[in-house]
């Protein structure tokens, strides 16, 4: 079968499925985008049409506890019909922008940044896969479907990342940067994959034009940039809203955990159970532990600043403040993208039974709790540790197998052999 | 992490392959043995009640004198009604209600079950506590007719007395409503689902009049006619639909007002003479496991329990010498303890295995039993996928030839499986196994090579095939397994939503195709993919993988049905695709008979009931109570035991 | 088969506006179905502003004055309620629910700031000395629990002199009401409940009532001739008694079963015997009096009370002129007929005691009891502690289109979807809700406030939903019954037409508070969420940091580096100690 068949069964399959499920179970994407797993109160597509409602009725959305999300998605939505009456328009939407992901994410394969960079080329490099099989693990990931039916916002974010990210594989400084910017403006903490990506954006350019430009000045540029299209963003939705309010609803509630709706993350119950004097405390702590990563990971892995971006998703999908399935769903789809590194990793098998069994008795124990009432928050909470655990044993194992990797390349003596470290 | 990564170093020790399948039959055996020790006093406790604010007991009781005369008085009304159409036994009903000033609406409900209508009228009555103001209620409840289908003439009518009584106090903190459901289970259902605006309005007619937040509900089943019958006990049914259970204190007061206060001795689960002895201490608890995991309405309590209201059904049992009023006096002492409640009952048990009326063994003495059964399928499925891992065993000179051809096809496998999206691959990747010696390449030698492994420090010499660790084929067995799982929603389908006459037909015809399917199936895998022993396994280890999570997540909600379920399924963690005949023959005769359509035909045979009284309670449990029973058996027994029995049964198929 | 007179309503008469200095009080008494009786206190008393000016507090009680003082508070009204007005079997409200308030405590005023924070900050200096005076928990009413109405209330007095007054409204749905209220309430009145009407006032048999409500009302009062302006407290109790029960002694307060002797058991049954007793409901008006129903004598009048004119008399009860009625009293006093003789008032005698005694009497004339304009029920659909919805029904039995004004005050914890709502009326088709004000809560700092006015047609149901999510809190911020619930306090309804009501009070209705379980979390484990949760942040954290800090060598290079391992530390450990056992 040639392969722009295979392109189109894929995202012709891919689209049908969620079409089919959107229409086939009409109650589904309301149950689903119920689902604390699914949708968390930065993300919400109901509270997205609250926040519309009142947009559109010339009430301040920001002016109340409900809506969260950036104030240029209000517009955007209400060019839409009503998705409770119409919901048709919007499932689209949604299935367009899971394509899109797809597609993004098979350039991301294609550009080849995982296995061979500007200063690092794999011992394995010709163990990989497919564009398409990448982009098909992304499609029909459950994750990612349950996240369209739900139309979370996160999967917007999810785009602009994978957008961002492909953008900087390809050396396209200013589609870099315009996604990545949006992305940061929709949900904040992706202005941390800054600093690798641009790593990445730069070896792609020294590797196209044989001359590198000279990185201070690169630098300088794109953090300007940055800072202009995200200043502009601000501006816009300053001017839409008619108010700076809408920053203190936004990111202010991602930095400081107003609402502590339960969620698949580790924030939520700690703040519950918090004493108020050390609040603020531990809410510092644990936003300087989710940055930390960052620059660790960039210094030590500096050749494989795409490995970093991806390594840095899978830490959001485990250490912000509302994290979803979604994220997950995002770093598990960058994963396949390091074929070549399975073969060095240890725990697949533990980590996936785990992030399986939690995936089963996660809802399970959220009935206990909330509707038959015979099991209390510690059910759910005790899950949400095990997913926790199990995506970061992911993550550990996964830099593990890179650092062997590049060590393969240094020392292509230890080839095989057992090794410590020290 | 060091410990695991010492721990997975081991798998590379070929020993550690053989350990997995003692290690789950002695898992399986723990678990059951865990389960007969229960009833020793070492592992249970005594009950005792935890909320102080329900006090059993501690008042006096007023329900006697001139109102045993009025009570007489309302028996011989209800008995005047059996004979009078819905219609008219209800208004009757209403009226006698309003003359004690209570606010009084019925409720018309129709079912469609298995092409029959379940069709009835509820009637109840809100007493509006007088300083209460209307955020909670509790539910006095007298079903029409039991679960025996007799007329329930003395419970409805001790409910139109009390209700006359209950309206000279003043104490009431809570509304109390009093129902009179036309049945014992459709009834209550269809009105607690209305009370929660749950139901389909089309067919179940909305609630006139509501109160508060339901606190709880007590239901009397007192079949006594007209002229009275002196019972010798009451009998507690606590089972909810889907095996869910009220919280542990509404018993305890039940039983300690009942047996306390009024003496009158408390039984359970059908256990006319209990002298707690060992064993029956074991039989309430199996029977209790067994209600629990059939999981259907054992009477008008059940239906409440769902949505969070703890319920109990009082039964008269036996002949005694406890008379009517001594049951309202239960009832009036049991719903003052209910009145005094401040919260929600929260405190005590929700998880409780109950071994006579007070003693019970709670959640963390007796889950580790079903956990462990269930940990046997988790284990077998990582031995099987470990062992997946390795080639075919090391060949003699004579079949070697025969071994390239699985290689071969591994390799074709391994180019054709790039297109698999899910992540789990392989340990190490041709490139590297190649540059080891391959067993295959030495067709001559007859002594397979060996290598030095050192384990900190101990070196020993094992052949390197047991090293080696292969690609996997994964596409095949991941679609063979969810292909099963989907398969399993043809008969949920077909036994839920066929009409009553069919399903005996269904029944056996389900029987026969579950006798053969396995075996076509295997046919058609063999002949047309030709799945390679490797991929038999991981067919096996991903089916037992699915159980074991689906089991220890079921174990947490209705443990009776994931402990009973993992028994069953207890051989597909041994069966193998066997070489010869008689070997297959007999694997597959035990797992046929271990299907989930022949388990409940013998059951049914054992306890005596008909098949199709089951298959019709089934669809009723489905249509009404929404009974997930079917769902585990279809969804998560039966796509485990079709694997299990398909890989055995290619051992009637050897390429 | 009854027939029924119909009966002109009295609040309209009851409730005069007159601007001197003066006291009043009236107590009328109404038969209800289902044999209770409506007895419905109520004390007016005026200062003229100039005395007021002058510390000059003749029946204005003095504390209370400062405190409206010191608040700037212009208009003020105050309810204790208990229990529920059963609107289908006892009918109109009395003063058209003008003088009711939600189950527990509810307080809104108008008072008088230059901006909406001063006017905040005076009201929280009113409900803290409120809740002084009347022993309640009013000073829990906090930001949360306030809201400014927009449509629902207008002032009763005449505010021509006051200029930007700021209306605040608070309520304390799960506020228990009980006789520490009703003492600080009969301080207030001139005669201290110790003569006059208010000396039948009695905590037992008040908070025995299936209904009961108390209200506060003060309101600055402008005479519009000579332009004088005085301000006038009202205060009234209504109470809905069971008679059976309130007959009880209270030395044996228990409903002990009668002997079988004393019940009338309908004989007409077959099945009567004199084991079996169908007990019989003779259609009676069941017999009573005063010091039976109040638990003590009503002491003769209040000396305090204008004598002139039907202002002077303070006793009314209002039966078919059949119903016979004896006086006891050994002092003097008069009878005066109304309205068709339904009405009976009665001057009290001075000093000595005065009672009513009504027999049992088979009646064949009844009253016409007005039907309300509207009825209304609220509850929550769904279950569970994550979300659900209000369903809040009104019908409309009345013959003409009814407007009304609909407020619903939330906590900010119950999250209202706006774009839920959904107002239906089954006989037509457009949108029922004519204007809508919304302000949503946000967290922890406001409370939501809805304002709807409607409109619902004649003989028709007016259904209300709309969705909410309930956000789980911290820890501390649970009350100690965590597991009972949150009380999400009553909503209002305003009738604005037909208007019946005479005078500026307007017509109100009540539904009952809603009962919220919120997801709990659990409260014994802090210290181990704390503890676990680190846990797995620093496996994460400490496995991945260890990868990027360390660096690779190969197991046959660290024997060089000196065994690693137990064993190797074991062999380190050894060679020490030989050592010393060496130099030893």
């Amino acid at each position: 079968m040639p392969a722009n068949q295979q392109t189109a069964l894929l995202y012709g399959g891919a689209a049908a499925v969620r079409l089919l499920l959107f229409t086939a179970f009409p109650s589904l994407p309301n149950l689903l985008a119920g689902r604390v797993e699914v949708s968390t109160p930065v993300t919400s597509f109901k509270r997205l049409q609250e926040g519309l409602f009142l947009y559109t009725h010339n009430v301040s959305p920001y002016d109340g506890g409900v809506y969260h999300q950036a104030p240029l998605l209000l517009p955007l939505f209400s060019l839409l019909p009503n998705p409770s009456s119409h919901p048709f328009a919007t499932n689209v939407v949604f299935t367009l922008v899971d394509l899109l992901s797809a597609y993004v994410l098979s350039q991301i394969a294609e550009s080849g940044q995982s296995t061979v960079t500007r200063l690092f080329k794999s011992s394995r490099k010709d163990l990989r896969w497919s564009s398409l099989a990448v982009a098909a693990g992304f499609l029909f990931n459950p994750f990612t479907i349950t996240t369209c039916i739900a139309r979370s916002t996160s999967a917007l974010t999810n785009l602009f990342i994978l957008a961002a990210i492909a953008k900087a594989c390809q050396g396209a400084s200013l589609t870099f940067l315009l996604s990545l910017s949006f992305a940061s403006y929709l949900t904040m903490h992706p202005l941390l994959l800054f600093p690798p990506l641009l790593i990445l954006l730069y070896d792609a350019l020294a590797q196209r034009s044989k001359s590198a430009p000279s990185p201070l000045a690169f630098t300088a540029f794109h953090i300007l940039g940055l800072a202009v299209v995200i200043g502009a963003l601000l501006s816009a939705s300053a001017a839409l809203t008619g108010s700076w309010d809408f920053l203190a609803a936004t990111y202010g509630v991602r930095l400081l955990l107003p609402d502590l709706t339960p969620n698949v993350g580790l924030w939520w119950y700690f703040f519950t159970e918090m004493f108020d004097a050390f609040r603020e405390f531990f809410l510092g702590v644990f936003w300087l532990h989710v940055a930390s990563y960052m620059p660790g990971l960039t210094i030590r892995l500096r050749k494989q600043p795409l490995f970093v971006a991806a390594t840095l998703t899978g830490i959001f999908a485990i250490f912000t403040p509302y994290p979803s399935i979604a994220d997950a769903a995002l770093y598990l789809s960058l994963v396949p993208l390091f074929r070549h590194l399975f073969p060095l990793m240890r725990y697949t098998f533990l980590a996936l039974a785990t992030i399986l069994y939690a995936t089963f008795l996660g809802p399970a124990f959220y009935h206990l709790w909330i509707y038959a009432g015979s099991g209390n928050a510690n059910f759910f909470y005790a899950i949400t540790l095990v997913w926790s655990l199990g995506l970061s044993i992911i993550v550990g194992d996964s830099l593990y197998a890179a650092l062997r990797d590049e060590l393969d390349v240094e020392r292509p003596e230890l080839r095989g052999k057992e090794v410590k470290r020290i | 992490m060091a410990l695991i990564s010492s721990l997975l170093a081991l798998r590379r020790d070929a020993r550690i392959l053989k350990l997995p399948p003692y290690l789950s039959a002695l898992l399986i055996i723990v678990g059951v043995a865990w389960l007969l020790v229960l009833p020793l006093n070492e592992y249970s406790r005594n009950t005792y009640v935890s909320e102080n604010a329900l006090l059993p007991g501690q008042v006096h009781t007023y329900f006697t004198g001139s109102e045993h005369n009025v009570f007489r008085a309302y028996r011989q009304e209800v008995a005047a009604l059996p004979d009078l159409s819905i219609e008219e036994r209800n208004n009757k009903l209403a009226d006698l209600f309003r003359e004690s000033d209570l606010k009084v609406a019925k409720q018309k409900y129709t079912y469609q079950v298995a092409d029959t209508n379940i069709s009835n009228e509820n009637v109840y009555a809100v007493l509006q506590g007088p300083r209460a103001d209307a955020t909670e209620a509790i539910v006095l409840i007298a079903a029409w007719k039991n679960m025996a289908d007799e007329v329930n003439y003395s419970g409805v009518a001790l409910v139109l007395a009390l209700a006359r009584y209950f309206k000279r106090w003043s104490l009431w903190s809570k509304d109390i409503i009093f129902l009179i459901p036309g049945d014992s289970t459709s009834g209550p259902q269809a009105w607690v689902d209305a009370y929660h605006d749950g139901h389909d309005p089309r067919t179940i007619e909305s609630l006139a009049i509501k109160s508060g937040a339901l606190q709880g509900a007590v239901a009397v089943d007192y079949p006594a006619g007209p002229w009275g019958h002196r019972y010798d006990k009451l009998h507690i049914v606590y089972d909810g639909v889907n095996g869910q259970l009220p919280n542990l204190d509404l018993f305890n007061t039940a039983v300690s007002i009942a047996s306390g206060q009024m003496g009158i001795g408390c039984t359970l689960q059908r256990m006319w003479k209990h002298s707690d002895t060992y064993e029956e201490r074991l039989q309430t608890m199996l029977r209790g496991m067994l209600a629990q995991g059939l999981g259907h309405a054992t009477g008008p309590h059940s239906s409440f329990i769902p949505y969070h209201v703890d319920a109990i059904t009082l039964v008269t049992v036996g002949d005694g010498w406890h008379d009517e009023m001594s049951l309202g006096r239960t009832v009036e002492s049991l719903f003052r303890s209910l009145n005094n409640l401040l919260e929600h009952l929260h405190q005590s048990f929700f998880f409780y295995l109950l071994l006579q009326a007070n003693r019970f063994v709670s959640i963390g003495t007796y889950l580790p039993s079903a956990m462990l059964i269930a940990a046997n399928f988790s284990i077998m499925a990582i031995a099987l996928w470990v062992q997946s891992g390795r080639p075919a065993p090391p060949p003699n000179p004579t079949a070697t030839k025969l071994v390239k051809k699985p290689l071969k096809k591994l390799k074709f496998d391994g180019r054709h499986y790039v297109e698999v999206p899910d992540e789990p691959k392989n340990e190490k990747e041709p490139s590297d196994s190649d540059k080891k010696e391959d067993p295959t390449e030495n067709t001559t030698d007859t002594t397979p090579p060996v290598t030095a492994v050192s384990n900190n420090g101990s070196t020993a010499l094992v052949p390197t095939a047991s090293l080696q660790v292969t690609e996997r084929a994964l596409l095949l067995p991941l679609l063979f397994t969810l292909s099963t799982h989907f398969l399993g929603l043809l008969p949920l389908y077909a036994f839920n939503l066929t009409p009553a006459a069919e399903l005996r037909p269904i029944f056996i015809v389900t029987a026969n195709i579950l006798t053969l399917l396995p075996l076509l199936t295997a046919w058609l895998l063999r002949f047309s993919f030709a799945p390679t022993p490797q991929q038999t396994t991981l067919i096996q280890s991903f089916s037992l993988l699915l159980l074991g999570m689906f089991l220890s997540a079921l174990a947490t909600l209705n443990f009776s049905l994931s402990f009973m379920v993992g028994v069953l399924c207890a051989p597909l963690s041994f069966v193998r695709e066997r070489k010869g005949m008689v070997a297959s023959g007999v694997w597959y005769a035990v797992l046929v008979l271990l299907n989930p359509v022949m388990v409940c035909q013998v059951a049914c045979w054992v306890a005596g009931v008909g098949v199709e009284e089951v298959l019709l309670k089934a669809s009723e449990g489905w249509a009404v109570w929404g009974l997930w029973t079917q769902v585990v058996v279809w969804g998560v027994w039966f796509p485990a035991w079709f694997a299990g029995s398909v890989v055995v049964a290619l051992g009637f198929f050897p390429e | 088969m009854l027939s029924f007179l119909p009966v002109l309503l009295l609040n309209a008469f009851l409730a005069c506006v007159c601007a001197s200095s003066d006291y009043h009080e009236r107590l009328l008494l109404r038969p209800l179905p289902q044999s209770t009786l409506l007895a419905s206190f109520n004390f007016r008393s005026n200062e003229s502003s100039t005395a007021i000016e002058q510390q000059n507090f003749r029946y204005f009680p003095r504390s209370f004055a400062q405190i409206l003082e010191h608040a700037h508070t212009k208009e003020l009204h105050l309810r204790f309620s208990v229990g529920r007005w059963d609107a289908e079997s006892w009918g109109q409200r009395p003063w058209y629910g003008a003088r009711e308030g939600g189950t527990g405590v509810e307080l809104w005023a108008w008072i008088e700031a230059q901006n909406e924070e001063e006017a905040f900050s005076r009201w929280l200096t009113l409900v803290n000395s409120l809740s002084g005076l009347f022993c309640a928990s009013l000073n829990f009413i906090d930001a949360t629990k306030t809201v400014r109405p927009v449509m629902s209330f207008d002032p009763e007095g005449d505010h021509t002199n006051s200029s930007n007054l700021h209306l605040l409204h608070g309520n304390l749905p799960h506020e228990v009401v009980c006789t520490e209220n009703l003492t600080p309430f009969l301080k207030l009145l001139p005669c201290k409940g110790k003569a006059g009407i208010s000396s039948l006032l009695d905590g037992h048999k008040l908070f025995d009532a299936s209904f009961q409500t108390m209200a506060v009302d003060v309101r600055p009062v402008c005479d519009s001739n000579d332009g004088g302006c005085s301000l006038q407290m009202e205060q009234s109790v209504d109470m809905v008694l069971d008679i059976a029960r309130s007959k009880r002694p209270r030395d044996n307060p228990i409903p002990r079963a009668l002997p079988i002797g004393e019940i009338e058991c309908d004989t007409s049954k077959p099945y009567d015997a004199e084991d079996t007793c169908y007990p019989l409901d003779k259609k009676v008006e069941p017999a009573w009096k005063l010091t039976e129903l109040f638990g003590r004598p009503l002491k003769g009048a209040c000396p305090l009370t204008e004598e002139m004119g039907d202002e002077g008399e303070s006793l009314c009860i209002n039966t078919p002129p059949e119903r016979e009625i004896q006086v006891n009293t050994t002092g003097q006093y008069s009878e005066a007929r109304t309205a068709l003789d339904t009405l009976r008032c009665y001057k009290l005698p001075v000093g000595a005691d005065f009672d009513l005694v009504l027999p049992e009497q088979k009646m064949t004339t009844g009253l016409v009891r007005a039907q309300p304009q509207l009825f209304a029920a609220r509850s929550v659909n769904g279950h569970g502690q994550e979300r659900g919805s209000v369903q809040a029904v009104i019908r409309n039995p009345s013959k003409d289109a009814v407007e009304f004004v609909y407020l619903e005050s939330l906590p900010w914890f119950m999250k209202p979807y706006l774009h839920t709502l959904r107002a239906h009326v089954d006989s037509l088709t457009e949108n029922p809700v004519k204007e809508t004000y919304y302000r949503p809560a946000v967290d922890r700092q406001r409370g939501t406030h809805l304002e709807l006015r409607m409109i619902i047609p004649a003989a028709s149901t007016l259904i209300l939903t709309y969705d909410f999510e309930k956000a789980i809190l911290r820890y501390t911020e649970y009350p100690p019954d965590a597991n009972r619930g949150f009380d999400a306090p009553p909503a209002v309804i305003r009738i604005l037409s037909p208007y019946l009501s005479t005078d500026k009070k307007g017509i109100y209705l009540r539904t009952t508070p809603l009962l919220l379980p919120l997801p709990t979390p659990d409260f014994s484990m802090p210290y181990n969420v704390i503890i676990l949760t680190s846990t797995v942040m620093a496996l994460g954290f400490g496995n991945i940091f260890n990868l990027l800090v360390r660096r690779f060598v190969g197991m046959d290079e660290v024997s060089a580096l000196g065994a690693g391992g137990i064993k190797g530390i074991l062999a380190a450990k050894l060679g020490r100690l030989k050592a010393l056992l060496g130099k030893a």
